[in-house]
């Protein structure tokens, strides 16, 4: 009888054998450690009052509470229609319209922030909402897409051969089972553009502050550590309270029909308007790449004339006397990549429950909870004497890329993981299979788009991250946002040439490799 | 699956190779000393290598961040520090090193100037003349015309509002509302401020007057996108801050013998001569010759405007304080 299970006990999404100490010890050691030490060395309660006090921290916190919502809104107004269109339906030239929509995400958001003032003169809150759905939207298509292609067609026909209009079925069928989804990827780019630190900087001009950049103008401008301990520990508790206002009892929903493989899902006869997705796709994509657009025709324009300057220069040894190999910065940038995403995706794994969010995973999330500069100070503060003397090892760089994007790897993952139906797996149970097989068998191959989506994000995160990276110390191990930073942070129009071309490879190169994801 | 599977293989096995050969933090041996510097210390390739092959020591280049950073961690960090040797603090910064006494040795090792730079076509294509000083910033004839840096955010911005209170004393409250008044833009940081606002260099924008540096018009000819004989910017050598850089032994270094050693090379001529076509700076070694480009078209004036240190050191936050309220 050894061998046949509880009842219940395949609701596990993964063996139960395979402990959730593993993330937890992961996130304590590289989050949680530095981002005490930092909160007990620094904080005292006088100062936290006297930032409550404030009148004019209070004027910060609001503007950056409202942005926050304003961006988030205008991002799903973009981005749910799009993973709409580019998910649910297949047309010529589909994947690749999903794929370069998400590239700005991966992009340093000081160049997002560039391509949108080429296109608005003025800085100021529009500027700023645009550079945030420009950067967030592959946050919407990763997590809502990721649900979205789970949802079974064949419920929506069996609405829609019942006499449902296509409103009626999206209203009472999809959206639903959406819901959830929907409602992650709506919290995290409130979190996103709640902390946002380049664009505001870049956008807001000097006099639209938020409490991120407040943060670091304490914390590195005027060297004021416990006022912007003070200042960190607010902004987590007002994004906290944030989402907690936010959120809504959980629905347990099941959704049958999560077997199809995604191929026989996407057709396109099931619409009259066989029109209207690809239009919805291209118009929505335009407005998400348009920054970076700009930004690719600056490599090639210089003064009304077309070069290609900056491209040569990229290899031709120029950028040797800045500091910048280009060669080295890409493969420095791939292979941190490569490590962070070998961390993320399994620890995600090992943290999504079946069941519910579990305690654990809420807890997990907590990394996009706290400023990045407290978490880039922390590490140095904490690292620093044997055994953890860590401080300069190159591998801490992408440690600290997996702690950043473990929260988005388990956005991804968790709805989708929640989505796969009890009978499969208690059917395979009843069968006898093991937990690993299950695992293997059924779980596993249900999930793979969601899994192969939190890889994605997990790149994107490595690659982009510019604010817990920029403060550990690094010998020769330049990332791509650092280069991009030096070439455009530095007189010489080819220098400038050269960074907008090395932006534009960087996107090309994201292209090609996720596509091959 | 199979390409994903692939890949991943790839991946571990790349990984797995650089991790053997990356690894600066353990390989802190007596052999080693280490340099700590903001990102964009790149002096030229192989600089190091007499110096290494002279004292039988390696150097270790360790960049993190922009220059406030780089001080803030070692503040953070005095007295168990990053590394042996510290680049990047600077006169308008030297107070705060001062508090959190970071350095048990520390001397200037580079200088240059912090001046209005101004585009000379934009003027020329309008006969008009482009200003003379601080005075005529504020008069109609330069309305809407400067683009200049937030303080606490850049280091020329700060520079900057040094200069001006170094020229006008108590009055320079009153000089900055009359800026404000007149149009000035205030952007949050150099990049911001001359590569998109400024129209004399790449960006070509609005503005032909731009918070930058007294050697910024060789960089433009250096780094032209088509080669040039002249640079399209001057400088206004009468709005010139004196910015002076240190470099100094970090209090409880690992290695403050090879600490020694490389402040004694990095103040020593053949380094000193490499500073201006490397990081655009002058050398403070009197005997370091400059090269021809910078002669010629490179400003360090004779009398800048300078405040003390410890006058900085006192009032800075202060000034920082009365410059918000007045022109945010």
């Amino acid at each position: 009888m050894i061998d046949s299970p509880r009842p219940g006990a395949a609701t596990r999404s993964f063996p139960s054998a395979v402990p959730v100490a593993v993330p937890i010890s992961f996130l304590g050691l590289f989050f949680a450690w530095p981002v005490l030490t930092m909160f007990v060395d620094h904080l005292s309660w006088s100062t936290v009052a006297d930032v409550v006090r404030d009148r004019s921290l209070r004027g910060i916190a609001w503007f950056t509470f409202w942005q926050a919502v304003a961006s988030t809104v205008v991002t799903l107004g973009v981005g749910v229609p799009l993973t709409w269109a580019t998910v649910r339906w297949t047309f010529p030239g589909v994947s690749l319209l999903r794929t370069i929509s998400t590239v700005p995400f991966l992009m340093p958001a000081v160049v997002v922030a560039a391509g949108v003032l080429a296109i608005v003169p003025e800085r100021g809150v529009g500027a700023i909402l645009w550079a945030h759905l420009s950067f967030n939207v592959a946050v919407v298509v990763r997590v809502v897409g990721a649900r979205w292609a789970l949802v079974g067609a064949t419920l929506e026909e069996a609405g829609a051969s019942l006499g449902a209009s296509p409103w009626r079925v999206f209203r009472l069928v999809t959206w639903p089972l959406l819901r959830d989804a929907v409602r992650n990827a709506a919290s995290l780019v409130f979190v996103f553009c709640f902390s946002s630190f380049a664009v505001i900087a870049v956008l807001g001009g000097v006099t639209r502050r938020t409490l991120e950049t407040e943060v670091f103008t304490q914390a590195v401008r005027l060297g004021d550590i416990p006022t912007a301990t003070a200042l960190a520990l607010v902004q987590t508790a007002v994004v906290v309270a944030a989402l907690w206002l936010g959120r809504q009892r959980r629905e347990p929903v099941e959704i049958g029909a999560a077997t199809e493989t995604p191929r026989e899902r996407h057709t396109r006869d099931r619409i009259s308007a066989q029109w209207l997705p690809p239009v919805v796709a291209a118009a929505c994509a335009a407005i998400t790449v348009a920054p970076l657009v700009v930004v690719a025709v600056r490599s090639v324009r210089y003064a009304g004339n077309w070069t290609l300057v900056g491209w040569r220069a990229l290899f031709d040894g120029t950028l040797a006397r800045v500091g910048v190999d280009v060669l080295e910065v890409l493969a420095h940038s791939l292979v941190f990549a490569a490590v962070a995403v070998v961390i993320a995706v399994p620890l995600a794994m090992l943290t999504v429950r079946r069941e519910s969010t579990s305690l654990v995973e809420r807890l997990s999330l907590a990394p996009l909870l706290v400023s990045s500069v407290t978490l880039g100070l922390g590490l140095i503060v904490t690292f620093d004497s044997s055994p953890y003397d860590w401080r300069g090892a190159t591998w801490l760089v992408p440690v600290v890329h997996a702690v950043v994007a473990l929260p988005l790897a388990i956005y991804v993952l968790g709805p989708a993981v929640r989505a796969v139906g009890n009978d499969v797996l208690d059917a395979a149970a009843d069968l006898g299979a093991g937990a690993l097989r299950r695992w293997w068998s059924i779980q596993l191959p249900l999930v793979r788009p969601a899994v192969l989506r939190a890889a994605g994000i997990s790149v994107a995160v490595s690659i982009g991250e510019f604010g817990a990276t920029s403060f550990l110390a690094r010998s020769g191990s330049m990332t791509i946002p650092i280069a991009i930073g030096q070439l455009l942070g530095r007189p010489g129009p080819l220098l400038q040439q050269a960074g907008f071309a090395l932006v534009t490879l960087t996107a090309l190169a994201i292209v090609v490799t996720t596509r091959s994801l | 699956m199979k390409k994903t599977l692939a890949l991943l293989g790839a991946i571990l096995v790349v990984t797995s190779c650089t991790g053997a050969t990356e690894s600066p933090g353990d390989s802190a041996q007596s052999g080693d000393v280490t340099l700590l510097a903001y990102d964009s210390f790149t002096p030229p390739e192989g600089i190091f290598s007499a110096f290494e092959d002279e004292t039988g020591l390696r150097v270790n280049v360790v960049t993190g961040g922009d220059s406030g950073s780089v001080i803030s961690k070692a503040i953070l960090t005095a007295g168990n520090p990053e590394g042996d040797v510290l680049w990047g603090v600077d006169n308008t910064t030297f107070s705060r090193a001062e508090d959190a006494e970071l350095f048990t040795d520390v001397a200037p090792v580079d200088e240059g100037d912090v001046c209005i730079n101004y585009d000379k076509e934009w003027y020329a294509s309008r006969t008009l003349e482009p200003p003379t000083s601080l005075d005529a910033l504020i008069t109609p004839t330069y309305k809407g015309q400067l683009v200049v840096q937030d303080p606490v955010n850049s280091s020329p911005g700060l520079a900057f509002l040094m200069a001006t209170i170094a020229k006008y004393g108590d009055g320079w409250q009153n000089w900055w509302k009359a800026l404000r008044a007149n149009d000035v833009l205030v952007v949050s940081d150099w990049t911001s401020a001359y590569t998109v606002e400024f129209s004399g260099s790449s960006g070509k924008g609005r503005y032909p007057l731009v918070v930058s540096y007294g050697s910024s018009p060789p960089a433009e000819v250096l780094y032209a996108a088509t080669p040039i004989d002249e640079p399209p910017t001057g400088v206004i050598e009468s709005t010139c801050f004196r910015q002076t850089e240190y470099v100094g032994t970090l209090r409880g270094a690992d290695n403050p013998d090879g600490a020694k050693k490389l402040m004694e090379f990095l103040l020593g001529r053949q380094f000193q001569e490499s500073l201006p076509l490397s990081m655009f700076v002058f050398p403070v070694n009197p005997d370091a010759e400059l090269p021809q480009l910078f002669q010629k078209f490179a400003v360090r004036v004779t009398d800048p405007l300078q405040i003390p240190a410890d006058e900085i050191a006192d009032k800075r936050d202060r000034w920082i304080d009365e410059w918000r309220a007045i022109v945010l």
